[in-house]
């Protein structure tokens, strides 16, 4: 038992990892990456959350799966942007599929969704055993993904300039486009999760909203689970977004506070994850809900302790 | 690891995780284990791993579908998966308190997980306005993340490689031991046991938790025992599918069973039945192929089974709901010709008992063709026949009559329709020039209880609201006969 | 069906509404006319705020049409300003006062620019107008009931719009914010705008419209308040349903929506 947590050696977590410029730019890939992912989650997820589309998410994540499958069938390689078209129409056809069966079937909103996303995930799980050969296995990568291989990954050329690592270049990319969507449509986004009286009235087409908005989703998720693995993404769609809300009760400033928030994850993901020589990807959770029990606790907005001592001082 | 591998195929590897689930060299199927004997072997029950799994899956099937019975009725889909996601730490816990593979503190250590994950939402719930789905996927991500950090640490200790406990994340049906098997037998009888002793009280807390409050149900224990037992079943579970498609064992047969019939008991029976089902026939399916993934197989059968079920049940499938309304349009169709004859006739005063067809398609506004169309419909269903004219340059003269079951059912329909105009205009007090529109609507599907009751309220009448005829019940069942009754009044 | 002039604010025939086999709305006739401040009255249930919604495009008809300055579909929207009713808006979302009215203005914005000062400078005025600037930072859930009636008010008021549909704006509302609504609707008036109100209070509903609308489930007067607010039409609104008719126009319904499950609503 004592030594499963292995005794913190400040210097090998926290200095180490920028030891040497190497260190620094191997590490600082990785942490780069995190913080990409995180951030972009963020932000899409801070309209999903009010959106009251939180599970779509994960459903959306485990939907790609057959996407994925069928994309590597077909194409028999592993080239990125088949896969990439493929787990998008399947993340798309998931949330269709959902959508659809909440309209059309007595199902009640949450079986239907459970049952889509898990009936994808078994076809991709069936699909992948089926075409099976010659690779190595590594099993867990889908679900907690393995970001600490992100500085190995090729280098993503566009002309003669090197951009970095794939995964992290597709995902700086990704976070690039979501960052000026979110400039350029925060009206129509705002007012269409608001009130879809007014958006009507303002002539605003809700529904291409909506899956402008679930295509981004899948986007963000196809472009991040490359390297992070599921979790991460769907703990980065609610985790940035709730805890924010603990602080600011302005969407501006819940979008902002995103940044600091993936910042402080992704580091201390790593850090904790150099600690415990465990996934980087989980560790950032962690952090995530260790930050989302203090703004809990702590977070003026309608945090427990605040609220606790506004009685005590009312009374 | 190859690092080349990782060069080119960044995608590559989240494919492969999935490569444990079954086997990566799908061998070629030997001629001794062909189709034919693979399924002799099975349905036989000689091999004790196919005893072992089959009773396995029965059990899992069951408990599974019953305990899904209550949870998709209270819109918990959710939280299954959610628990099923929360125990993962406890396994991790329970793995490392024991540092073996020793069932019974894992089971432990994932019941407490489970427990405290579902306190957390509840709590998230009730201090903060944080909404239920968000709280969920709150519970759901953590921890898992959590059980995630602690197996990955797991695996780097020295007694993490024996572990083998990436069956909990995938399934792994082939590992499946007695003990298992004994643990998946006391949950559903523990299912059992509430399902036949608690029944009405798990109705009323699950229909009405207030009124179950105020007759004295303790509606908070019985919370409690559902999340043990739901637990239980996700737990054991998690062994054969594995920790995503854990929900999936909960929620598709339920949600089938909801299709098929609204009333809970035969609901909790079909989930289960569905639950057992499935649990075979992918049982069975996974044996013909050379190490199929099990689980994934299992949920398939089961989603088949609920497309099935939603496209082609009788009374509740889509299709047959279609092609029933389709069959109404033809009525309807049917119906308005009829009534555009009578009125034909009737413009005529009655004097002829016959029209021409270039008449019947001015009336009902469509062209030749269409209306060759109806007509050929009434002559099929016996209700009108054509006779033709010498003169065949001129299709629109072709002439028609009514057949006395043809004229019947013209009665029968103009004066449902004349009816409900005098209805609207003399008791709902609509102006009469805005009674037409309805009534064209409601003359389709008045039945004769309540023609009797308009008429009753309007006292037999004889005229609509402008004054024209209503057939009477009399004129129906005289048929043709009677026509020439009408022309004299 | 007369021959109307072309441009009623407000057109409603034949509109039928069902919620799942049974109906809310059952032939709907409307013509509202330009300038006129009109009570939408009758017991619970009746289908008044179904009327609004239906009229809005949130609930789709099973039967009949809407036209809104003659127009049907999505177009005819962008003239009409909504007041939901409070029930139906989500206090918890991350905006504040200000947000909220701020949005009432993105007609007028175009979509990709930002909100001008002249957008935000009328919305204060409008926040001025219901006595609510002093909490134009407020996240919306921390007002009380009337004040929360009074920011969608004001944003109804930031969407210069030429109709207004208002569901219930009076419900939980202290008296002063009641005074304050009804003057604001008058004033509304005298500029030429048309305003439908649902309104479940009798007491006072003759005071405060010059039309009334009698529903329940069909239309049973419009007109003048003084010739609809007689006691013969009121006892008809409230008196006791038709049975026949309700079952009959329950079956209609479930007959025109066979083909698909009933639509839920949560």
């Amino acid at each position: 038992m004592d030594h499963f947590f292995p005794p913190l050696d400040l210097l090998d977590t926290f200095a180490m990892p920028w030891a040497s410029p190497e260190d620094i730019i191997w590490n600082g890939k990785i942490v780069a990456m995190g913080f990409f992912v995180c951030l972009s989650c963020g932000l899409i997820g801070a309209f999903i959350v009010v959106r009251k589309l939180a599970l779509m998410g994960d459903a959306i994540s485990h939907g790609i799966l057959p996407g994925l499958a069928l994309s590597f069938m077909i194409t028999q390689s592993k080239a990125l942007l088949p896969m990439f078209i493929g787990a998008c129409i399947a993340g798309l056809l998931c949330s269709l599929c959902i959508e659809w069966l909440q309209k059309k079937s007595p199902l009640k909103a949450d079986a239907a969704l459970g049952l889509t996303f898990t009936s994808f995930f078994a076809l991709g799980v069936l699909l992948i055993t089926q075409m099976g050969n010659n690779a190595h296995i590594d099993a867990e990568c889908l679900l907690y993904g393995e970001i600490g291989f992100t500085p190995l990954a090729k280098n993503l050329k566009w002309g003669a300039i090197e951009l970095g690592p794939r995964p992290l270049a597709t995902m700086a990319m990704v976070t690039l486009l979501i960052i000026s969507i979110m400039i350029v449509f925060y009206k129509q986004l705002l007012v269409t999760s608001f009130d879809e009286t007014l958006s009507i009235s303002l002539g605003l087409p809700i529904k291409a909203i909506h899956y402008g908005l679930m295509l981004l989703l899948a986007t963000t998720i196809v472009a991040a689970f490359e390297s992070v693995g599921v979790i991460l993404v769907i703990a980065m769609l609610i985790f940035p977004s709730t805890t924010a809300s603990f602080f600011f009760s302005r969407m501006p400033a819940i979008l902002f506070s995103t940044i600091p928030l993936a910042f402080i994850y992704s580091f201390g993901g790593f850090f904790l994850a150099r600690w415990l020589d465990c996934s980087i990807a989980a560790s950032m959770v962690v952090i995530a809900m260790f930050c989302f029990g203090l703004a809990w606790l702590f977070g003026p907005v309608d945090g427990v302790i605040p609220k606790l001592l506004y009685r005590k001082v009312s009374v | 690891m190859n690092l080349n591998f990782f060069q080119f195929v960044p995608f590559f590897r989240t494919i492969l995780f999935l490569f444990t689930a079954g086997s990566l060299h799908a061998e070629q199927i030997a001629e001794d284990s062909s189709l034919s004997i693979q399924t002799v072997r099975f349905l036989s029950l000689t091999d004790y791993s196919v005893q072992i799994v089959l009773l396995g899956v029965i059990l899992m099937g069951m408990g599974c579908g019953l305990m899904g019975g209550f949870v998709v009725t209270r819109k918990l889909s959710l939280f299954g998966d959610t628990l099923s996601h929360a125990v993962l730490p406890g396994v991790a816990v329970g793995f490392i308190f024991s540092q073996s593979k020793n069932s019974f503190s894992i089971l432990m250590g994932a019941m407490i997980a489970g427990f405290l994950g579902v306190f957390l939402i509840s709590l998230i719930k009730k201090t903060t306005k944080v909404r239920l789905d968000s709280a969920l996927g709150l519970v759901l991500s953590g921890f898992y993340a959590v059980g995630i950090c602690l197996l990955t640490r797991i695996q780097k200790m020295e007694f993490g490689n024996q572990s083998g406990i990436d069956r909990y994340l995938f399934g792994q049906i082939t590992g499946l031991s007695t003990a298992d098997v004994l643990g998946m037998g006391i949950s559903c009888i523990l299912i059992l046991l509430l399902t036949f002793l608690l029944y009405k009280e798990m109705l009323v807390t699950g229909f009405d938790p207030g009124f179950a409050r105020s007759v004295g149900i303790p509606v908070d224990l019985l919370q409690y025992i559902l999340w043990m037992l739901l637990a239980f079943s996700v737990i054991t579970s998690l062994q054969v599918v594995g920790v995503i498609l854990v929900s999936a064992l909960l929620i598709i047969p339920a949600a089938t069973a909801s299709i098929i019939t609204q009333r809970m008991k035969s609901l909790l029976f079909w989930s289960a039945g569905l639950g057992i089902l499935a649990g075979i026939v992918g049982t069975y399916l996974s044996f013909l192929g050379n190490r199929l993934p099990t689980g994934p197989l299992i949920i398939l059968t089961s989603t088949s089974f609920f497309i099935i079920t939603l496209f082609l049940h009788f009374r509740n499938g889509l299709l047959f709901k279609w092609i029933r309304s389709r069959g109404k349009e033809q009525k309807i169709a049917i119906e308005n010709t009829l009534k555009a004859i009578y009125q034909e006739l009737e413009n005529h005063n009655f004097s002829e008992d016959t029209i021409t067809l270039g008449n019947l398609a001015k009336r009902r506004r469509i062209n030749m063709p269409e209306a060759h169309k109806e007509v050929k419909n009434l002559v099929k269903k016996n209700l009108a026949f054509l006779l033709l004219k010498k003169n065949q340059t001129l299709p629109n003269e072709d002439i028609l009559s009514l057949t006395p079951e043809g004229w019947s059912e013209a009665c029968r329909i103009v004066r449902n329709h004349r009816l409900w105009e005098l209805y609207l205009t003399n008791e709902v007090h609509y102006a009469p020039d805005h009674v037409h529109e309805d009534a064209e609507k409601i003359e389709h599907i008045l039945g004769d209880t309540t023609v009797r009751k308009i008429e009753r309220i309007l006292s037999n009448p004889r005229r609509d609201p402008h004054g024209k005829l209503i057939p009477s019940q009399q004129d129906i069942e005289q048929g043709f006969i009677e026509k020439k009754v009408i022309r004299t009044v | 069906m007369s021959a109307s002039p072309p441009l009623f604010p407000l057109e409603v025939h034949d509109l039928t509404v069902s919620y799942h086999t049974k109906p809310v709305l059952y032939g709907v006739d409307l013509q509202i006319e330009e300038g006129s401040l009109v009570g939408v009255i009758g017991p619970n249930g009746a289908g008044k705020s179904t009327l609004i919604k239906t009229i809005m495009g949130i609930v789709p008809p099973s039967g009949g049409w809407v036209k809104i300055f003659g127009q049907k579909g999505k177009k005819a929207y962008t003239r009409v300003g909504y007041v939901p009713q409070r029930e139906s808006v989500d206090w918890d979302f991350p905006v504040s006062v200000l947000d909220v009215v701020l949005m009432g203005r993105f007609a007028h914005v175009g979509w990709l620019k930002r909100v001008s000062k002249k957008d935000r400078s009328i919305a204060c005025e409008c926040l001025e107008k219901v006595n609510m600037l002093s909490f134009a930072d407020r996240q919306i859930g921390k007002l009380s009931g009337g004040q929360q009636q009074r920011v969608f008010l004001a944003r109804a008021l930031a969407q210069e719009s030429d109709l207004y549909l208002m569901d219930e704006p009076f419900s939980g509302v202290d008296a002063v914010t009641e005074n304050a609504i009804i003057e604001l609707l008058r004033e509304l008036k005298n500029n030429g705008k048309t305003l439908l109100v649902v309104h479940h209070d009798l007491s006072n509903a003759k005071d405060y419209f010059d039309q009334l609308i009698l529903l329940n489930m069909r239309l049973i007067a419009h007109g003048k308040r003084e010739d609809t607010f007689t006691k013969e039409l009121l006892q008809k609104t409230y008196g006791g349903r038709l049975t026949v008719f309700t079952e009959i126009a329950g079956q209609a319904a479930s007959s025109q929506t066979s083909n698909q499950f009933p639509q839920k609503h949560l």
